[in-house]
């Protein structure tokens, strides 16, 4: 399993619960959109899986391992398998579109000369080749998306995570995107898409989560399991 | 998923468009964390300060000990033996006798038996102009050279010259000698624990800045954990900040405390005859190498400290 939650729960230092009781199995090359009300827990069930929470219950393992007890110096290794598109895209403002796109190459040590095609490549895809020196200050908020997203893919990882990667595009860059998200999807890696864009999710018809009041389960009449 | 697939699904021909970048117009890297986050100018700058602070400090230590060796030296190789007598005949008697033992024994270089007037004349400090030697039977005195050897076992020599004149006594100088050496060491300690005190604060300093830096970079510190970077990586990235902050501070320093060691050697010469307490010193070959070696320690200790501390720091607050 990619991803595994067994009766996990994630609460933020008070007795409530953001999520309660998850069970959820996500397996290689497998798709799932995660929907849900805002403030429903979405987003923290994404923090929990690209290791930026832990659940305060339950067992989470992550790529086969533990990851409810993994030590600190296991969790570099596991998050540079997992490609994130934050909902507030989290650039680093000093750098450029390129230097944004190359960060995940560059903290795993790869040599500039051995990325640079790749993150071109990438940023030409996304329509940014003019913009690779671009800073995110003057960037738009669909192109500061696009970097970011070509930020998350750049290191083909294994598990791909979008907050909401079709928020600040218009409609043809938002197909182009889910459907990159599917090539990549049917090329292995596992993909878990939370978005509000309830059109995009039907049309797909790809396995749909739904989170309400903490709660996660399988969307009606949606294919695949939680 | 394949890590090897070069391109983009669905993107073959824009990926052919992607510019070529050759070996003149490659990309320079940005460092990962901006300069404001590490302290910056005003960092820079209080490192220049101790930087300077240290230097001084060290060519402290490096100057005293200098002048210790030299004011020791002649001391080490150098006694005298003093002749008394009840009249002027006996002392004279016992000073020939003396420069008869000291001429024949191995081991003495040089022996030279002041003269009366010269004698008399060290007394002038305490007993004014007048002739001392006209009321007093002032010991003769003879200064000797002796080699090291004969410097470490004096006792056959002193009991030969007693045997010969009965009122020969010999003065290694033993007691000048340690007091000098206690108080030139008791010099080099002070000066030390300065270079010691400042290294400290240059540790506070970079500690300080370290964190602050890492509290102002707390976003850019997240995405990096995010995107796979090690504790290890961020403080790496801290501490390359850090020794190149602290490079630029220290060779300011080095470079201020130099010109301020210049004058000061200029005006020790220039009192050379006066009562100057100054010891004689240029800033040789030796000296500049070890002073020079400072801001690398200020390099080393600010970038060192910085990195414990940023290791600290994440395992806290991350």
């Amino acid at each position: 399993m990619i991803v595994e939650f067994k009766n996990a729960s994630l609460s933020y230092g008070d007795d409530r619960e953001t999520l309660s009781d998850l069970n959820m199995a996500l397996g290689e090359g497998e798709f799932r959109f995660l929907t849900g009300p805002s403030g429903a827990g979405k987003t923290s069930l994404l923090k929990m899986i690209y290791l930026a929470l832990r659940p305060t219950k339950g067992d989470f393992s992550l790529f086969g391992e533990n990851a409810m007890d993994a030590p600190r110096e296991a969790l570099p290794a596991l998050r540079r398998r997992i490609g994130v598109v934050f909902q507030e895209f989290r650039l680093l403002d000093h750098l450029t579109a390129f230097e944004n796109v190359a960060l995940p190459m560059k903290v795993a040590g790869i040599n500039q000369n051995q990325y640079r095609e790749d993150v071109s490549e990438l940023l030409n895809w996304v329509d940014l080749g003019d913009r690779m020196d671009a800073k995110p200050a003057t960037l738009s908020g669909g192109e500061k998306q696009r970097v970011a997203l070509a930020r998350a893919l750049v290191s083909k990882p294994d598990l791909i995570l979008a907050d909401e990667p079709t928020g600040n595009v218009d409609p043809a860059m938002s197909e182009r995107i889910m459907k990159l998200f599917i090539e990549l999807n049917k090329l292995g890696a596992a993909v878990i898409v939370a978005t509000h864009d309830l059109h995009m999710v039907q049309s797909l018809g790809k396995p749909v989560l739904r989170i309400s009041d903490g709660k996660l389960s399988r969307a009606p009449g949606s294919g695949g399991a939680a | 998923m394949s890590r090897n697939s070069a391109q983009m699904p669905g993107n073959q021909n824009e990926a052919e468009e992607a510019p070529k970048r050759g070996f003149f117009n490659r990309r320079k890297s940005e460092p990962l964390l901006p300069e404001a986050g590490a302290g910056g100018a005003p960092l820079t700058a209080v490192i220049a300060v101790i930087s300077f602070l240290a230097v001084l400090a060290m060519a402290a230590v490096l100057i005293i000990n200098a002048a210790a060796q030299d004011w020791t030296a002649s001391l080490r190789s150098e006694i005298t033996v003093q002749i008394k007598g009840a009249n002027t005949a006996e002392i004279e008697a016992g000073s020939a006798a003396a420069m008869r033992i000291l001429n024949e024994t191995d081991g003495v270089i040089d022996a030279v038996l002041r003269s009366q007037e010269d004698t008399a004349a060290l007394l002038e400090p305490w007993l004014g102009q007048a002739n001392a030697s006209a009321f007093l039977n002032v010991p003769a005195l003879i200064e000797v050279k002796v080699s090291l050897e004969l410097r470490g076992d004096l006792e056959l020599l002193r009991n030969r010259l007693a045997a010969a004149a009965p009122g020969a006594t010999l003065d290694n100088h033993a007691g000048w000698h340690g007091r000098l050496t206690t108080a030139a060491r008791s010099g080099q300690a002070l000066a030390f624990t300065v270079f010691l005190l400042v290294m400290g604060a240059a540790c506070a300093i970079s500690s300080f800045a370290a964190r602050a830096g890492l509290a102002a970079n707390h976003e850019i510190v997240s995405v990096l954990h995010l995107v796979g970077a090690t504790d290890d990586f961020i403080a790496r990235e801290v501490q390359r900040r850090f020794f190149l902050l602290g490079l630029r501070g220290a060779l300011a320093g080095l470079a201020t405390a130099l010109i301020a060691l210049t004058l000061i050697g200029v005006v020790a010469r220039t009192n050379v005859g006066t009562d100057s307490f100054l010891p004689q010193f240029t800033l040789g070959g030796w000296m500049f190498l070890w002073l020079a070696t400072v801001p690398l320690v200020t390099c080393f200790v600010t970038a060192l400290t910085a990195r414990l501390t940023v290791l600290k720091a994440l395992r806290e607050q991350y």
